[in-house]
């Protein structure tokens, strides 16, 4: 049983703030998920978690326990990290069994728990080989498994999947997600990948520059991105941005070439005649004709000139240009595109979003 | 007490202790040193007293005045054995050097059968003891009449300095990726060029402290140059030490004079190589 | 000559500069004086190293008792300073890599010794511990602790003890470089793998960082087995071998048969004896170098 608390936490390496007071309360057996570009701080707020940097200021507590000067053996948590870390000059069960031995429990005891995380991940023939020995994902399986032979409250997950191949990856997202579900720990993991925070995550983290961006679920944060940050980091591709004003009646969003579009009636109450936004909608809301998903309510037409196309099998991502700016749609059914061919698409208006230009907020 | 504080103030009382460990190990290698150059500046009389005079009350420059005068300190010509040192020890260690940059590339970039007995084989020859080693060549440079000469303890010295020289640019070499030298060929160079073009001006710096540290130890060394130097025409530094000698009594002042001008450049070198030393030695040694 | 030498094999052809200068310059001196440990061979009567007789010299140095004592005291010597030299290299190592600020500095200090002249050493210690103006007893007289003047390097014992103190303060600094750059080539994250693990900073030690340290310290010792005769000089300077053969080592001793009492053969016959010690050494230090650096999968 152990939920984290993070209140205000503060890291500073010499005058260089690098985490600026992040509160975030993580419930028991709950997996999250911290995700952001790289340098946003979210490695160092994990480590923190597990007692390998120092908090600058600030409070965590495990369960009950505020823990901020404990070393990380006294705080039972484990973790799994980017380059695995396993220990080169043990096989894979001493590997495995490493922390229970350094605990001092019995050599039975240890046999059992080896046995059942080698079970669980699938480990059994690896037992006597030596890291060196063994392939990306086997050493990635090992690292899992020496994390959870000690039963923590805590997982800390690392970016444990960036060193693995695409179709690795997605396997061992798979598998992670399986071992959660067996296991029921809280699980607090880090990622650049927007895809693993999608797919794992019960509830996501996005964060940038030090703070957090947004919390909330997958499909929250998908939906609707807290800001203009949000909305291209999730989703891939990522979301189409264009600069655009309040028309003086308040009902229309000209683009910069004087295009009119109607305001999303969801969106209608939050806008100011002449305020200066940016619209934005995802490539899955723009689609040529024939070739889209059912529409909602409010749509708008375009002619698309199309400058590019990215063929992936079940649907094609497009690349044309609005108001001149380039964009991106996507085309479902996929017939073959010619370049320079013009397409006409509709825009979902009722799944659009729009964004305050100068606080990059959501108007939503 | 909360946990929590228990745990700061361990942190604390062991920053603590780990100054104090800190200064006790630098101060027991600082101190012999500083004492001996501090000794080379008192007069003689200071040196002697009787109970011992802690802070100095003048410090001269007699000793180094009389070192680097006509005759040198009691008759020691310490100029003349600083020179033989010099000239020794850059001579031998050039073509030490030369022959190591041969050896360590060989290393390096080749394989072939008996590789590392034949690397074992060249270190073997370097853990002959010195003293050992200077009885058969007293015989035979006596005969061949090269004893006495600068030139028998330079031959000596390269025989001295290669093994280790070859093990040091070894590591070096290893350290430049092949796919340097073969980017050159690729682009049009001969294997000669692409490793005069590529690979060593990559690799200089580590063969340049793998030369300072030939250097030092010729400039050093003193069980072969004892054996094998007999008169003021060859001898070097380490053995005109022993001139400050006489059976009974020693001119500690001299003689601490001398051991500065020995250890200045030995020191200054040092600090130049350091970095690159090392990166070497661990680097030949660990990824065999 | 060029087209013998095109004919080689290349890297036989880079490496023949060497093995013949190693050839001239040790093998073959090495050879002769083989050949001379089975002669009377005496410096002041040239003839005598043409009269064969046979294994007399070893026999009369396997029956010399002051040998077998100057071996053991050797093989004393080195036991207690390798050792102690690497502990203590171990420590200042440990200690040096804590520090974040001005380390750089300290590492240079750290060198410092491995660079000064054997000879030198001796003679500084010889200073340092002389019995009437030497630093220790000084110091010692000044703060009270004593006020005899206590005899450092006349009495058997202490002057062992003298050699031994400056024997490890000139060669601790090569330990103590070599396992700070294994220090700095551990990777991080088994470190923080082991301390998430639950290991205490000892435990993390024991079973992670000195596993990765083994082959640094192999390197050390494999470096100081080729130079463990430098230890002669000290000797050499400082007690001569003396009191009455209280300090007596091997080396002191083949320099004393062979140059003072110009007995060359019997004198070749006890250097062949410390070749095979030094030899006996380094090849042992080579494998387990091999063996460390196997047991963490690094290999070429």
């Amino acid at each position: 049983m152990a939920s984290v608390s993070l209140s205000k936490i503060v890291k500073r390496y010499g005058k260089i703030e690098v985490v600026h007071g992040i509160d975030l309360d993580i419930a028991h057996n709950e997996f999250v998920v911290l995700v952001g570009p790289s340098g946003c701080g979210k490695s160092t707020t994990l480590r923190m978690i597990a007692g390998l940097e120092e908090l600058s200021s600030g409070d965590i507590h495990i369960g009950e326990q505020r823990v901020n000067d404990l070393p990380p053996r006294d705080r039972n948590i484990s973790m799994v990290f980017q380059n695995y870390a396993l220990y080169p000059h043990m096989t894979v069960a001493e590997n495995l069994g490493f922390s229970l031995k350094i605990a001092n429990r019995p050599e039975a005891e240890i046999d059992k728990a080896v046995a059942e995380a080698a079970e669980i991940l699938s480990l059994g023939e690896l037992l006597e080989r030596r890291p060196a020995e063994l392939s990306g994902g086997q050493r990635q399986r090992v690292a899992m498994g020496r994390a959870i032979v000690r039963h923590p409250d805590v997982f800390l997950f690392d970016e444990p999947l960036s060193n693995l191949d695409a179709k690795l990856r997605a396997q061992m997202r798979i598998e992670i997600k399986k071992l959660h579900q067996r296991i029921k720990t809280t699980i607090v993991y880090v990622t650049h990948d927007q895809v693993e925070a999608m797919t794992l995550a019960d509830r996501i983290v996005i964060m940038r520059d030090g703070h957090i961006e947004q919390q909330g679920t997958p499909l929250q944060v998908f939906e609707n991105p807290a800001n203009t940050f949000v909305a291209t980091f999730i989703g891939s591709p990522p979301m189409n941005l264009l600069p655009a004003t309040i028309s003086g009646d308040a009902r229309h969003i000209q683009l910069e070439d004087g295009t009119p579009l109607p305001v999303p009636e969801r969106l209608q109450s939050g806008v100011t005649a002449g305020q200066s936004v940016i619209f934005g909608f995802r490539a899955d809301n723009l689609m040529p004709e024939g070739h889209g998903l059912t529409l909602g309510s409010q749509t708008a037409s375009f002619d698309l000139l199309i400058n590019l196309s990215e063929p992936l099998g079940t649907e094609t991502v497009l690349f044309g240009e609005i108001a001149g700016r380039e964009i991106q749609a996507k085309m479902l059914n996929p017939r073959p595109v010619s370049m320079g061919e013009t397409l006409r698409c509709q825009l979902d208006m009722s799944r659009a979003h729009l964004f305050d230009a100068n606080t990059q907020l959501s108007l939503g | 007490m909360d946990i929590n504080q228990q745990h700061r103030f361990r942190k604390y009382g062991l920053k603590l202790a780990h100054f104090l460990a800190l200064f006790i190990a630098m101060s027991i290698i600082c101190l012999p040193g500083l004492w001996v150059v501090l000794n080379s500046f008192r007069p003689t009389v200071e040196i002697m007293a009787k109970p011992p005079v802690w802070i100095p009350e003048k410090l001269s420059l007699d000793h180094y005045r009389a070192m680097f005068g006509a005759v040198g300190e009691g008759g020691v010509p310490v100029v003349r054995y600083f020179m033989n040192s010099l000239v020794i020890s850059i001579t031998s260690t050039v073509i030490a050097i030369l022959i190591g940059i041969a050896g360590g590339y060989a290393f390096a970039r080749y394989r072939f059968r008996g590789k590392s007995a034949i690397f074992v084989g060249f270190m073997v020859t370097r853990a002959v003891p010195g003293v050992a080693l200077s009885l058969p060549l007293f015989i035979v440079f006596a005969k061949v009449g090269i004893i006495d000469t600068h030139f028998g303890l330079i031959l000596a010295y390269v025989a001295m300095n290669v093994p280790f020289s070859i093990w040091l640019i070894d590591g070096f070499f290893r350290q430049v990726p092949r796919e340097l030298a073969e980017a050159a060929e690729i682009d049009g160079c001969t294997r000669w060029q692409a490793f005069w073009k590529v690979e060593f001006p990559v690799a200089k710096a580590g063969i340049a402290s793998a030369a300072i540290f030939a250097f030092l130890t010729s400039w050093n060394e003193y069980a072969l140059a004892s054996q094998l130097t007999r008169s003021v025409f060859s001898k070097t530094m380490p053995v005109g030490l022993l001139d400050f000698t006489s059976e009974f009594t020693i001119n500690w002042g001299g003689m601490c004079a001398l051991a500065v001008l020995m250890i200045i450049p030995a020191l200054i070198l040092t600090f130049i190589v350091q970095k690159h030393l090392i990166s070497g030695l661990t680097f030949g040694g660990i990824k065999g | 000559m060029t087209r013998l030498f095109r004919r080689l094999p290349p890297w036989l052809a880079l490496l023949l500069p060497a093995i013949v200068i190693l050839l001239v310059v040790v093998l073959v001196p090495l050879l002769l004086s083989l050949y001379s440990s089975f002669t009377p061979y005496r410096l002041t009567r040239p003839e005598t190293l043409y009269k064969w007789i046979g294994e007399y010299n070893y026999v009369k140095v396997a029956t010399d008792a002051n040998f077998w004592w100057a071996f053991g005291r050797t093989v004393f010597l080195l036991t207690v300073a390798l050792n102690l030299e690497m502990l203590l290299g171990l420590g200042l190592a440990l200690l040096v890599n804590k520090v974040t600020w001005g380390q750089r500095g300290l590492r240079t200090i750290m060198m410092f010794p491995m660079m000064f002249s054997p000879i030198l050493v001796g003679f500084q210690f010889k200073f340092i511990f002389n019995d009437n103006v030497g630093l220790v007893n000084n110091a010692l007289q000044s703060l009270g602790i004593t006020d005899q003047a206590i005899a450092w390097l006349v009495d058997g014992k202490l002057a062992m003890f003298a050699i031994i103190f400056a024997e490890v303060w000139m060669s601790t600094s090569v330990f103590a470089i070599l396992i700070l750059a294994g220090l700095f080539a551990i990777p991080r994250d088994p470190l923080e793998a082991a301390k998430v693990d639950g290991c205490t900073p000892w435990q993390s030690f024991r079973h992670i960082s000195l596993p990765f340290l083994m082959p640094f310290i192999y390197i050390a010792m494999a470096i100081r087995s080729l130079d463990v005769a430098r230890a002669y000089d000290i000797v050499q300077i400082m007690t001569n071998g003396g009191p009455a053969r209280r300090t007596e080592l091997l080396w002191t001793l083949i320099g004393r048969t062979g140059y003072v009492d110009a007995k060359m053969g019997l004198a070749n016959a006890m250097g062949y004896i410390s070749i095979f010690l030094a030899i006996f050494f380094t090849v042992y230090f080579f494998r387990k170098l091999n063996a460390s650096r196997a047991a963490l999968g690094y290999n070429a």
